[in-house]
């Protein structure tokens, strides 16, 4: 087993690595950029190396000083976490040369999975179902007559994408010139590389994927579906497991169709088959594979019992996974909210700021992994995700009342977050009824009918006890004069004052 | 007394150990049963609720029933805030971000959802789309820079 592994990686996902690390009682090594040196996943490190610019490019992107800070520290294994480099080929490989292990595939199962044209083209010869569509087209000339034949709406995405960037849906043949500009764009400045693929844009279907899970001696298997269906900007923000429109024959189905296209990429350790299901006609069709571990596993971990990042670290030190397909079973179901600082109201545009206050939820089936604290600063410079908060419970009514308690109790203060924006999601009748689409998000506030009911009651309530709270620095004001205050306005520095 | 907060007029009238809180035509009761950092608990009408409230500068971020608002006091009683981004025909950037590009120059005429320019923040692209018909006035900024949230971009008129 490994002594001691570096993360990659930043926020939430780097600390729940750390944790299963510690369990696992493996040392842990945080790298950091100059807008992270007081980020919380550097203090749950044992030991944490400063790599460079908050640019990601200069830090969390750089292959060499990554593997730097990894001999320095005398780490024995890198965790590339999720994004940033862990879906990088030559990553992979420059680590396995560097004579450190890559938790995570091998290098060429990601280079097979990660150009989206030549996987499409390796699932089709698998005999996965994919969706219709052309890869290897250049001109624009082109891409509009393989619209045609396609039959508009279409989705541009880059070959070498993830993640809705580089990723346009083109309505018509006068949006394609500017979609195809700027996903190119895009695309060459996150990934580095400008293909773009074109496939028929199917609006009203579900996004269903499946886990898989390999060690490195052939054995493979699925740990059934995450639906994450609940979307904007085509990232998902609610995800959940069992899904509500999977039957128990095309769930198996699926399964197996996850599993023949990892083996036919010789894949081990965590991956993840994503597919869209048409609910119309229960066709399912190959989208992509992530070959990393996802933001959404811990839905999969409640449900299926397993520590997924202990296993990654086990297969990678060469363990084999003990599990068959017929030992693995789905037991309740659990929900995970990506709770992000962004304002839904704003076209879920990003928010900064300092954390005023971050209190999350506690109890039974609620599980938070969170990359932040009160006091910290959301900054530009990376993904605003704040924290996943997870529930579980015996079935999916029961879990979405949870996770409507549990999101009640989510405190954060100093950024807009999109809390009430889920709630409202969790409230509305085609989210109970299992009928969301990917697009689901964007006509639904379209049409005005996700606005969160009780809002213009509670606002009453809100200024009066804002109201209250300052009362209590007129009060003080009269008697104290602190200069030295940062925030002179703030109602908690002299509150017993107010309470005599 | 009386206190503002994004328009709203609250009247509070100190009974004993409680207030009388009048917003609009709803009056209640409140009582406070225990404040600690950025938390208070609150007896309204009787009613049990604990509510957090967080203040920087002029705004107040308040969470009640979970649910949260960001409520903002009259600049008038916060003069040491660099307040007041009036700049009625400027458009400005939504969150900080890089310039990635401009499609426009000064003196150009624009039609209502022409994008304008491109920025790029949290490596997305924001297209910053012109609100109505008109002229550019002024352009603050190029290619390559960095702006900061709510920073004048470009001026139409």
């Amino acid at each position: 087993m490994f002594k001691k592994i570096l993360i990659a990686n930043r926020g939430e996902i780097a600390i729940r690595i750390m944790r299963a690390c510690k369990e696992l009682d493996i040392k842990t090594v945080a790298v950091y950029s100059d807008a992270d040196k007081n980020s919380l996943h550097v203090q749950h490190a044992d030991e944490a190396i400063h790599i460079g610019a908050a640019s990601p490019k200069e830090s969390y992107l750089n292959a060499d000083k990554l593997i730097q800070a990894a001999h320095a520290s005398k780490a024995d294994a890198i965790h590339p976490g999720y994004g940033f480099l862990s879906e990088n080929a030559s990553f992979a490989a420059a680590v396995a040369s560097a004579q450190l292990a890559f938790i995570g595939p091998s290098a060429d199962s990601i280079r097979a999975m990660g150009d989206k044209s030549e996987s499409k083209i390796a699932m089709k010869k698998a005999g996965v179902p994919t969706v219709p569509g052309y890869e290897g087209l250049s001109s624009e000339a082109e891409f509009k007559k393989a619209a045609d034949e396609i039959g508009y709406p279409v989705l541009v995405k880059a070959s070498a994408g993830g993640g809705g960037k580089g990723m346009r849906v083109v309505h018509s043949e006068s949006e394609l010139s500017e979609a195809l500009e700027s996903a190119r764009r895009e695309a060459l400045n996150s990934f580095g590389d400008e293909r773009l693929l074109i496939e028929k844009y199917l609006a009203d279907a579900h996004h269903i994927e499946f886990q898989v899970f390999g060690d490195q001696h052939g054995h493979l298997v699925h740990l059934f579906e995450r639906e994450c269906s609940v979307q904007r900007r085509h990232q998902k923000i609610i995800e959940e497991t069992p899904s509500p429109l999977l039957t128990p024959a095309l769930r198996k189905e699926m399964g197996e169709a996850a599993v023949k296209a990892a083996k036919a990429v010789n894949y081990y350790n965590a991956g993840t088959i994503e597919f869209i299901v048409d609910p119309d006609t229960m066709q399912y069709y190959f989208l992509e594979m992530n070959t990393r571990l996802q933001v959404e596993h811990p839905v999969t971990e409640l449900t299926t019992g397993l520590d997924l990042v202990q296993w990654q670290i086990r297969v990678a030190a060469g363990e084999h996974f003990p599990y068959s397909q017929a030992q693995l079973t789905q037991r309740g179901h659990a929900i995970e909210c990506r709770v992000y600082a962004e304002d839904p109201a704003n076209g879920f545009l990003p928010s900064t700021g300092k954390l005023l206050q971050y209190i999350e939820p506690k109890g039974p089936g609620i599980r938070v992994d969170s990359g932040f604290t009160a006091g910290n600063e959301v900054t530009h410079f990376y993904d605003p995700l704040l924290a996943k908060l997870i529930v579980h419970g015996e079935f999916r009514e029961l879990s979405i009342q949870k996770m409507q308690s549990a999101l009640r109790e989510f405190i954060v203060h100093g950024v807009v977050t999109n809390i009430d924006f889920m709630q409202s999601v969790l409230t509305h009748e085609d989210f109970s009824d299992g009928k969301v689409t990917t697009r689901w998000v964007e006509k639904t506030l379209d049409s005005g009918s996700l606005l969160p009911p009780t809002q213009k009651r509670a606002s009453a309530l809100h200024i009066i006890t804002a109201a209250l709270a300052d009362l209590t620095i007129v009060n003080r004001k009269s008697s104290i004069e602190n200069r030295n205050e940062p925030d002179p306005y703030s109602p908690w520095k002299q509150l017993n004052g107010f309470r005599n | 007394m009386k206190i503002t907060f994004d328009q709203t007029v609250i009247d509070l009238t100190p009974q004993g150990k409680s207030y009388r809180a009048t917003v609009g035509d709803q009056t209640v009761d409140v009582e406070i049963v225990r404040a600690k950092e950025g938390q208070l608990e609150l007896l309204i009408d009787g009613e049990r609720v604990t509510a957090y409230v967080s203040s920087d500068g002029t705004k107040r971020w308040v969470t009640v029933n979970g649910q949260t608002l960001m409520l903002t006091k009259p600049a008038a009683s916060a003069k040491r805030r660099g307040s007041g981004h009036d700049h009625g025909s400027g458009l400005v950037t939504p969150m900080p971000g890089l310039v990635r590009s401009v499609n426009i120059e000064e003196g150009e005429a624009v039609m209502k959802g022409q994008t304008l320019l491109v920025l790029e923040a949290m490596k997305m692209e924001i297209r910053i789309q012109a609100p109505r018909d008109g002229l550019v006035k002024k352009l603050l900024v190029k290619q390559g820079q960095t702006v900061e949230r709510e920073q004048v971009l470009i001026e139409i008129e």
